[in-house]
């Protein structure tokens, strides 16, 4: 490759064209700056490409096939018998979203005058970046720069993903047919969302987990649900288990397996989906040529203007420490470029969302129980199950409950969870909430409409204040 | 290292004294434990650590009295030293305890630079509310003592951030250079409280007539002579001093005040007239006491006195109290009409404006005669309009014919 001798000059080079480099670039440009947006694959990201909207596509469509050979008691039978699912219609359907998606970004890019070069980029220095396209050889000169590298699967050494037998999520997304038998390593969300979506769609699901228990982030109460629902579909759960390793034979996976009582197992599967967590992708893009340090996982720490410790450099997203979620990126990537933009933006709420596509949904924002008392909080908690939510029987899911938490003293609230039906789509009025730094009766307060799940909330806030409609108000 | 620095804990303190540690230097504390017990003229505050680690350092002894600002003490937090530390606001478990606010008002605290912690919130649960921000930056600018706060030095710790910051810097300034801010104080201060109460306690109606001078005029000039040898000098407002006075005797609710606490008129027997005063610091109203028991030549005299003390800033408190009648001249300077705001407890006020020769008709005839407008405000709560019309037309009887004056004068 031949190094360029003109470097092209522009303010901001933004790296990455996911969820948090797509932001920042259109808010640079919106900002009147001039942009170049660098992407070794495709806009969107892993959120757009292979991760939040396809598997959320597979989770409906497994959800919906499910549905199919449920619903007796609602009255919907099949003449001819059995549903039948084809994966590799789905790949269409799926391919039709996330290219439309595509384009869209695309074009919100070119009308916010961001420059999207595609290729495999490294940073030269500390104000200039590299990029290869094929076979050519790009410079660019920056004043400011923002790194949105994300993260891949973290793959352990003993195994070596084929997409054929051992698969990431990636891959695990690009089936065209549901494997017989399929075995996950690591019980975390990705790992309970798809193989509770397998095992819907007739898989022989068997999940993995080191812990004790699947979902070992979540607070152990708000997973119930989830495990026994897991264990209804059929889904074998293997806790306090780990691989030792694979080995494949004759078209199956043999994962050799060590439970803490130090019994020795084998599991055997057509495929093996590996989801034991994520790491930053910052290996390889030059970054101590830019003079920017990582930590020993190899995450850059940055400030709450997203700066790292080069201070016309920027950060955002899974590269840096938390949580690997879209949302983040997406804010930290509007921060990074308004503060270039000479706004005073600032990444200063601790209040990150998560949403858990398992069944029941989980989602919740905010501190849980032992959360705020270990900070010293006297808590009052208000919960309200679904059961007695007319819309949640009127749809057939009546799973779950929402919580949330209260300063006892001040009323305030600390933390909103919810287990059951579009978790994902209420806890938006607990983010809200807990942002407008509301007080438990201000949701109390709230005519909320009937009859919907949103209910649950204005419900389990009269409930932490003894004076719930719907439940019994048990006396403190 | 997170540094402590002593936060404004009480209203607007400035200083306060170490009253005990609870802990000491290779302490290990936890983020909100009890650190450092501080008493202000207001409040026994205890101080709780902002991070958890081990104190690295404590720069007051008990007994040290503390500027607000300055740095308390230092904590290692834990885990990995600087960096860990800088990148605190983004792990949910090593966030500091927020204030309470909405994204609107901790934006609009950026944009102010102001903590957010530092700011005593007066919503509900102690929310920080836009008013709130507003008032500490008044607190701030009226006292000097306190130091210039950086108020991002807790996530300061990454070394090279100042260089940035130098251009945001600039990129606000180049904004601000297009307008100017002062700080709202002093007379000027006292000046907008007490218009802003007089026009909200007050329901205002001004009515304007105007006078034809050329017989007052003509008296002054006669008798100018004869000021001048005594050194003192004559101007119209002493007439007009005496006119008012005379009306004022005759109309008792223009002399008069509305007590709102006891819901009682007050009528004045004592005729005490301000004289609204331009200074370089801004409008003052020096008083003339008991004008009505003094002569033309003694009012003159005593509007002269008053306007250089006013100016020279030397006036007493007793001068510019105890008014129950304003009159404000502004004629000299220019102007057609007006309407002035009260002097509050006061019920009317009187503006004098520009004296010129203008076209009238008299006897069915045009004519050029020497006239003046006058603006009268009333407190129409106690003085009907009929009442105000009478009295400007008393006061322009009197003026038009000045041997009226000398009669009802006593």
């Amino acid at each position: 490759m031949v190094v360029g001798e003109v470097a092209i000059e522009t303010d901001v080079v933004v790296i990455g064209g996911g969820p948090g480099g797509y932001a920042a670039a259109i808010r640079l440009g919106q900002l009147g700056m001039s942009v170049v947006l660098i992407e070794k694959d495709q806009l969107g990201g892993v959120c757009l490409n292979r991760g939040c909207i396809p598997s959320k596509a597979l989770i409906h469509t497994a959800e919906q096939y499910h549905g199919l050979t449920h619903f007796n008691k609602m009255g919907i039978r099949l003449p001819q018998g059995e549903a039948v699912i084809d994966l590799g219609t789905w790949q269409e359907w799926k391919e039709g979203i996330t290219s439309g998606l595509k384009q869209g970004i695309a074009h919100l890019c070119k009308e916010n005058g961001v420059t999207v070069v595609k290729g495999h980029t490294a940073f030269l220095s500390d104000d200039r970046i590299g990029v290869e396209t094929g076979g050519d050889f790009e410079t660019y000169k920056f004043q400011e720069a923002i790194i949105a590298t994300g993260s891949r699967p973290f793959i352990p050494s003993f195994l070596e993903i084929d997409g054929e037998y051992i698969l990431d999520s990636t891959s695990a997304l690009q089936l065209v047919q549901v494997p017989e038998k399929l075995a996950i390593i690591g019980g975390g969300y990705i790992g309970v969302e798809l193989g509770m979506a397998y095992a819907k769609m007739g898989s022989q699901v068997t999940i993995i987990e080191m812990a004790d228990r699947l979902l070992p982030q979540v607070e152990s109460h708000l997973v119930r649900e989830v495990t026994r629902n897991a264990k209804k579909l059929g889904i074998t759960l293997k806790t306090s288990t780990r691989v030792e390793h694979a080995r494949i034979e004759e078209g199956q996976v043999f994962l050799h397996l060590t439970s803490e009582q130090q019994e020795v197992d084998i599991v055997q599967s057509d495929k093996v989906l590996v989801t034991v967590g994520r790491v930053p992708n910052t290996g390889e893009i030059g970054l101590n040529r830019a003079g920017i340090m990582t930590d020993d996982r190899g995450y850059i720490a940055v400030d709450s203007k997203c700066r790292t410790n080069v201070s016309h450099i920027y950060a955002i997203g899974d590269v840096t420490p938390g949580p690997a979620l879209a949302h983040r990126a997406s804010k930290q990537g509007i921060v990074a470029a308004e503060v270039i933009g000479g706004l005073p933006s600032a990444i200063d709420s601790p209040h990150v969302p998560y949403v858990i596509f398992s069944d029941p949904q989980i989602a919740g924002v905010g501190y849980t129980r032992e959360e705020a008392q270990k900070r010293g909080h006297q808590v009052k908690i208000g919960t309200f199950p679904f059961r007695a939510n007319g819309r949640a029987l009127a749809t057939n899911e009546a799973e779950g409950f929402a919580e949330v938490i209260v300063d006892e003293q001040t009323h305030v609230l600390l933390g909103l969870h919810v287990v059951g039906q579009d978790a994902s789509n209420l806890i938006g009025e607990g983010v809200f909430a807990l942002e407008m730094a509301a007080r438990v009766e201000d949701i109390a307060l709230t005519m909320h409409p009937h009859p919907t799940l949103t209910e649950v909330w204005l419900e389990a806030a009269e409930a932490a204040l003894g004076h719930a409609i719907h439940i019994v108000n048990k006396e403190k | 290292m997170v540094e402590f620095k002593l936060p404004d804990v009480g209203e607007g303190m400035h200083e306060g004294e170490i009253t005990r540690w609870l802990v000491k230097v290779g302490d290990y504390v936890t983020r909100d434990q009890p650190v450092v017990e501080v008493q202000t003229d207001k409040v026994n505050a205890e101080l709780t650590s902002p991070a958890t680690g081990v104190i690295a350092k404590v720069y007051f002894a008990v007994g040290d009295t503390v500027e607000v600002g300055s740095t308390l003490y230092v904590i290692q937090p834990e885990g990995k030293g600087e960096i860990s530390t800088a990148a605190a606001p983004l792990s949910p478990t090593t966030t500091q305890t927020r204030a309470l606010a909405t994204p609107y008002v901790r934006q609009m605290a950026r944009e102010m630079s102001i903590d957010l912690g530092e700011v005593v919130g007066t919503g509900p649960a102690g929310r920080v509310i836009e008013s709130d921000l507003i008032q500490y930056v008044e607190r701030k600018e009226h006292s000097p003592t306190s130091p210039t706060k950086e108020p991002v030095a807790k996530e300061d710790a990454l070394p090279a951030k100042a260089v940035n910051k130098g251009t945001i810097k600039a990129k606000k300034e180049l904004l601000e250079e297009s307008e100017e801010r002062i700080p709202l104080k002093g007379i000027r201060k006292k000046i907008a409280e007490h218009l802003t109460k007089s026009a909200t306690i007050i329901p205002h109606v001004t009515h304007v007539d105007e006078l034809e001078m050329d017989a007052l005029k003509e008296w002054r000039d006669r008798i100018r002579n004869y000021a001048d040898q005594k050194n003192i000098k004559l101007t119209f407002l002493p007439f007009f001093i005496k006119a008012i006075v005379i009306a004022l005797k005759e109309f008792q609710t223009l002399n008069a005040s509305i007590d709102d606490e006891t819901n009682e008129i007050v009528l004045k027997h004592y005729y005490h007239i301000g004289i609204a005063t331009d200074t370089r610091d801004g409008l003052i109203v020096p008083v003339i006491k008991n004008a009505d028991q003094k002569t033309i030549l003694e009012l003159a005299a005593e509007i002269s006195q008053l306007a250089s003390l006013a100016r020279d800033g030397k006036l007493t408190l007793d001068q510019i109290s105890g008014g129950t009648f304003t009159i404000s001249n502004v004629g000299p300077i220019g102007g057609l009409q007006a309407t002035p705001i009260i002097n509050h407890p006061e019920v009317a006020i009187l503006a004098l404006h520009k004296m010129e020769p203008r076209m009238v008709v008299r006897d069915w005839e045009g004519v050029i005669r020497l006239m003046m407008n006058m603006s009268l405000s009333f407190d129409h709560r106690l003085i009907d309009g009929v009442t105000a019309v009478r009295f400007t037309n008393r006061i322009k009887e009197l003026l038009e014919n000045p041997n009226l004056l000398f009669v009802e004068m006593r």
